[in-house]
């Protein structure tokens, strides 16, 4: 055995340690602050801290569609199908979005394609202030919404409006392998100008003979519902199927698939529903940590419904001033009772002492 | 001289405070973030143009300006930044950098300690005698309504020592050394609280006296001369800064009896007249933390401190339809005020009337 075979763990157990070793430093001496700016000011993808992404193109898809091509510093890879949690500044706050990752992995880069919803902050942040050039920060990749590891031998890729994201990526993915026999996609759009991928389709169908596309346009024919798709679909009891798209029309099309639910892969893209219980009575708050569920009675913050249920927190001044109380809500809607003003976002900071919930929610206690 | 005010005019002056705060909340955004990262950017400049003088040069003048930049940067950074950070002024931004949960400070008081003795303590229990230990710290005696020992005949001298080492009075604060000594907290109890403090403050000596000159090498004992000046010279201005923010004439102390169960509207009015502003430019605020707007702050203690200026002539306005006083003054005007007090009270109280009642 050669000396630098023997040596070499114990040259990287030495890196590792002096690495660890500098980062401990810096932090006790607090200088891993200074260096995080400097790092920011200087190359600010190149940013340890967080995993960040330059973006290099902006393409129209439809009129209200975008794609974003991005290169982040590094990518942990990710499976056709899968989401990325992406967050951008609006207004000087960071809002988090989950968006499905419509490049195949073997693409170089990463590709988000993103439909401007009408008050939606960030998708209209990105449409009309996220440029070539710029930076956002990524979360790590996500999500079941996967083929099994041997493709099934016949398939539905079934979507509806932007719910074709992840579908694509699957697509893609299949025609980057030569996989795509006995492929049958199914897009419904609200009409022609709303088509996703409309080209990119086209082009797959006549390269590929065991692709069937179909388009559904709701304009030109009666709603999706679950006879339109046996209709369109005539052997879709013996197909896999992968189903993303609007709630409604996800609602419309299940009832299809009576008898072989076992088949029916979805992914549900929406937002959080809004408020439920305007009361604040009876609401369901997920403690994320410990796993617990509470049920709200209604009569108090949700400090003291906490704190009633037998939850020991840290509080201060249970008035809303000293912030002894925060806690990052995951989701949900919560009402603030100084201010009445009403928090929606998810990842959202809150005061438990002066809140009261106004949604199921998702706490990160 | 201050109106008592009935029940139903004490609630709509906490409302129209109210409103002011939610004023702010909607407006919040954009600027506040831009304001403190703009701070925030010349805070690191000067602290990296300051290390670089002191570290480089060799003649007087490059270490008066290192020592200069970098005092002026150690008070951005625990002024406007750390100590508004800290508050959860930001927290909103969601921005992890300006996280008051996760911030830690320049200097020797531990942060988490901080937060728990100034965030909830003393902003909760503003000037209620015995239960804010900010009045006069344990130590002095800054009104005549606290009662007079002999230790308080040398309080003059250990001021002017305190405004010296002020890091290192705002962090020993979090051990209550005054309740042991009293008896009323035990050793190991104190020790518990010692223990952050003395390990946040060995890593900050380390930090000033070993690190940095150990990496300037044969300059090294001139780096360490300027990084204690630079903290004196940070030490002085908050001390000089809070000391007026609280402890001028005029500003009033509270029993707790008057205080249990105060509406919210009574609680802003403590706030207001148990604290005091110091007026200035804009410079002369954010180099304060705009703790020259200790009225505001104390109001709205969470509320981004670059909206203060503006909202203290409102404020103010406010106090006057009400018939309430508003303390604020010239810096000058404010320093000699707290040095009238600090001396007065280290003679015991004539017998005169408590005044502001
Ligand atoms: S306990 Fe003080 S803010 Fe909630």
């Amino acid at each position: 055995m050669s000396t630098l075979a023997t040596n070499a763990p114990h040259v990287a157990r030495t890196a590792s340690f002096a690495l660890r070793t500098t980062q401990r430093l810096s932090r006790a001496l607090l200088l891993d602050r200074s260096f995080r700016f400097w790092v920011d000011e200087l190359a600010p993808v190149a940013s340890r801290a967080e995993l960040r992404a330059r973006v290099l193109s902006v393409v129209d898809v439809t009129h209200d569609v975008k794609t974003f091509v991005l290169a982040p510093r590094v990518w942990p890879g990710h499976l056709p199908g899968q989401w990325v949690p992406v967050e951008v500044e609006v207004g000087g706050i960071r809002l988090r979005r989950c968006y499905s990752i419509s490049s195949p992995p073997n693409d170089p880069h990463v590709e988000l394609t993103v439909k401007r919803i009408p008050g939606g902050r960030v998708s209209n942040w990105m449409h009309t202030h996220l440029h070539a050039g710029d930076f956002v920060r990524l979360g790590a990749p996500s999500g079941d919404f996967v083929l099994p590891e041997t493709k099934p031998t016949k398939l539905l890729l079934l979507s509806g409006g932007s719910g074709a994201t992840p579908l694509i990526a699957i697509l893609r993915d299949l025609a980057h392998r030569r996989a795509l026999e006995d492929v049958t996609y199914l897009h419904a759009a609200r009409s022609r100008r709303d088509v996703l991928f409309a080209s990119e389709l086209a082009r797959l169908s006549s390269l590929h003979p065991g692709l069937r596309v179909v388009l559904h346009l709701d304009d030109a024919s009666p709603r999706l519902d679950a006879t339109q798709l046996w209709v369109l679909v005539p052997d879709l009891a013996h197909r896999e199927t992968f189903l993303c798209g609007p709630t409604g029309m996800m609602d419309a099309v299940a009832p299809a698939f009576l008898g072989f639910e076992g088949r029916l892969h979805h992914e549900r893209f929406v937002a959080a529903k809004p408020a439920a219980a305007a009361s604040g009575a009876g609401a369901r708050i997920h403690l994320g940590r410990s796993k617990r569920t509470i049920t709200t009675t209604g009569r108090g913050t949700l400090l003291d419904e906490l704190e009633q249920a037998g939850e020991r927190l840290e509080y201060g001044c249970r008035m809303g001033i000293c912030n002894t109380c925060r806690c990052a809500k995951r989701s949900g809607v919560v009402e603030n009772v100084l201010t009445g003003a009403i928090s929606n976002e998810p990842d959202d900071d809150i005061r438990l002492c002066v809140s009261v919930a106004r949604s199921d929610l998702t706490l990160a206690l | 001289m201050n109106r008592t005010l009935p029940p139903h005019e004490i609630d709509a002056f906490g409302r129209e405070l109210d409103a002011l705060r939610q004023e702010v909340l909607d407006q919040r955004g954009q600027r506040d973030v831009d304001h403190i990262r703009s701070v925030v950017r010349t805070m690191r400049y000067a602290e990296a143009a300051g290390r670089l003088l002191l570290h480089v040069g060799i003649d007087p003048a490059t270490f008066a300006l290192g020592t200069g930049a970098l005092g002026l940067a150690k008070i951005l950074e625990n002024m406007e930044i750390g100590h508004n950070v800290m508050h959860g002024q930001y927290d909103w931004t969601h921005d992890p950098e300006l996280d008051g949960e996760s911030y830690d400070w320049d200097m020797a008081c531990a942060a988490h300690q901080w937060r728990e003795y100034h965030n909830f303590e003393h902003h909760t229990f503003t000037n209620i005698l015995g239960r804010d230990r900010d009045v006069g710290y344990g130590f002095l005696r800054v009104t005549s309504e606290q009662p007079w020992n002999p230790a308080h005949i040398i309080q003059p001298f250990v001021v002017v020592g305190l405004a010296f080492l002020f890091q290192w009075g705002i962090g020993a604060h979090a051990l209550r050394l005054d309740e042991t000594i009293a008896g009323r907290q035990s050793v190991a109890e104190l020790w518990t609280r010692a223990r952050p403090f003395l390990a946040k403050g060995a890593r900050q000596l380390f930090k000033d006296y070993v690190f940095f000159p150990g990496l300037a090498l044969v300059n090294a004992p001139r780096v360490a001369l300027g990084n204690f000046i630079a903290n004196g010279i940070r030490n002085v201005w908050a001390f000089a800064v809070i000391f007026c923010g609280h402890f001028p004439e005029g500003v009033r102390m509270y029993h707790e009896q008057e205080t249990r169960d105060e509406p919210r509207g009574a609680w802003y009015l403590r706030q207001i007249h148990g604290s005091a502003n110091i007026e200035g430019g804009r410079l002369f605020h954010v180099l304060s933390g705009h703790l020259s707007h200790q009225i505001e702050h104390h109001l709205f203690p969470d509320l981004p401190a670059c909206r203060y200026p503006e909202l203290a002539p409102r404020v103010r306005a406010i106090c006057e339809r009400y018939g309430q006083s508003y303390n604020t003054g010239r810096f000058r005007a404010q320093l000699t005020s707290v040095a009238r007090q600090i001396l007065e009270n280290a003679l015991p109280s004539r017998a005169r009337p408590a005044r502001m009642h």
